[in-house]
Parts: C-alpha cells; structure tokens; sequence
C-alpha cells in the first residue's frame, strides 16, 4: 500500500509540539532563550482505530513497509484522518505539506476474530 | 392457522429425554456489538461481536413411579462431589409444540446455577440456570 490507509479514525490525539528554543540559565537565574526557526517542531499524532477489519489493519502494516518503517515520509492526503476537526484545517496540518514518518510500528491489537484495533503514533516532519 | 403459544406447548429435554413437571423455562440471546463509530460521526455505528446463549428453567421436585427424579437429575449437574469437569455439558431442547410440529431451539450447556428448597406449604422444586457454550445446534421456531 502506497499511501497511507484512508479510514476514519475513532480516536486522534494531538502533540502540538513546540519552536525550536534553546534555553540558557546564568547561575543569577537569569533566562536567556534564543529561538532557532519559525516552525513548530516534534508534533506528534496518536491515530486510533478501533474494531476495524483485519483486512483494513493489515492495510497499515503494508504501508509501514512501504515507507520502511521510521524511515520515509508519507503524507496524510484526503480528509479521513482529520475526520471529526472542526476547526481551521490548517491547524491540524504541518507546515511542510502536511508530511509525517512513523514514530513506532502500527500496533494491532486483535478482538475478535476478524475484528482488530489499531493504534498508530506518527511525528510530524519538516 | 392462527395460534398463541402457551405453557401448555412447551417442553424441555435435557439429553433428548423429556423432563417432567417443567413449571418454566426461558432462554435469552444475547449479541455483543463492537462500536465502530469514527471521529466525524453523528451517530453510533456497531459491528457483531460474538453471540452467548443463557436461560433458566424450574422443575418441580418429583419422583415418578419408577423413581425418576429430572429435578434431581438437572441438579446433579451441579451439586456433585467429583467437580464439575469439560465433559459435564447437557444437550438442552427447549421447545414449543404445535401439533405434530416442534419449535426447537437446540444447544449445548454448562449447568451454572442449581437452586432448590424446601417451604412449608409449597411443592419443593429446583431451579437451574444454564450457559450455552458454542453455536446453536438447531433453531426451529
């Protein structure tokens, strides 16, 4: 599977991340912090996906191979993974093309014969 | 031809013999549904999950002329000295008749609940609840 499974997810949990800030301390207690780019950093999504058929779980599983794990990134195109955000779509999405890697592998936890719960954790990439 | 189905139709056999002195029985189907409701939507939506089969059934305390007992056959399921073991499973009918036509609903049960007493001024009788394990063997009605 090329692309990245294109099914509503029942639950997402959003990391929004922060700026790229270093923080400096003088033994005064003095804060410096210097800021080192204009772009959220280490945005993490938790995407879960309850009681969805095995057919559609092993979908996931072949995506994660295609992009090689951890390794490549992929974008969330279409409008099922956003499902249910009612707000500025562009919130929700990254600065650079809305591209996310793989942070673990897809975790499936089967329920019932035929019936599986997947759990994905993606980082946003810049 | 129009028909209400009463006490007076129904039968319970427990290892294909007909008990006897059955006052009542009841079963009770039970589906358990898995939530596939997504984010988005507006109602809840719901995929099968696995099927049980339980019911309950009271059988008057009663010795026949040759002795036979079926409220103390159904209780032996459950109060004996060896355990309850894999094998201690009863083949349960339960069944509405409408002339030469059964209406049977047909499973394979664990005894699960054996109650039975004694109250001045009543018949003794024993009452059994039992879990189906597995599918229904047969569902005629």
């Amino acid at each position: 599977m090329t692309t990245f499974p294109a099914i509503k997810p029942t639950g997402r949990s959003v990391d929004f991340g922060d700026y790229p800030v270093k923080t400096f301390t003088s033994q005064s207690g003095k804060e410096v912090r210097i800021l080192y780019g204009d772009k959220r950093t280490n945005i993490k999504m938790q995407l879960t996906f309850d009681n969805i058929t095995d057919a559609e779980a092993d979908g996931f599983v072949l995506h994660y191979d295609y992009v090689k794990g951890s390794f490549d990134t992929f974008l969330l195109s279409g409008t099922e993974w956003r499902a249910g955000w009612g707000g500025i779509q562009s919130r929700i999405e990254l600065p650079n093309a809305n591209r996310w890697r793989y942070e673990s592998a897809p975790q499936i936890q089967q329920v019932r014969p035929g019936i599986s719960t997947v759990t994905v954790n993606l980082v946003g990439v810049l | 031809m129009a028909k209400f189905y009463t006490g007076r139709d129904g039968r319970l056999l427990m290892d294909g013999s007909e008990q006897v002195k059955v006052t009542n029985w009841s079963l009770t189907g039970n589906l358990e549904v898995l939530e596939t409701t997504t984010l988005g939507d507006s109602q809840r939506s719901y995929t099968p999950g696995v099927q049980e089969f339980s019911g309950a059934a009271s059988l008057l305390y009663y010795n026949d002329d040759a002795n036979r007992n079926d409220a103390a056959t159904a209780l032996k399921n459950v109060l004996k000295i060896s355990g309850v073991g894999i094998n201690d499973t009863v083949d349960m009918r339960l069944r509405l008749v409408e002339g030469n036509t059964n209406h049977d609903i047909r499973l394979t049960a664990y005894i699960t609940t054996a109650t039975y007493g004694a109250s001045v001024g009543e018949v003794s009788s024993a009452q059994i609840s039992f879990q189906g394990t597995g599918a229904l063997t047969e569902a005629s009605i």
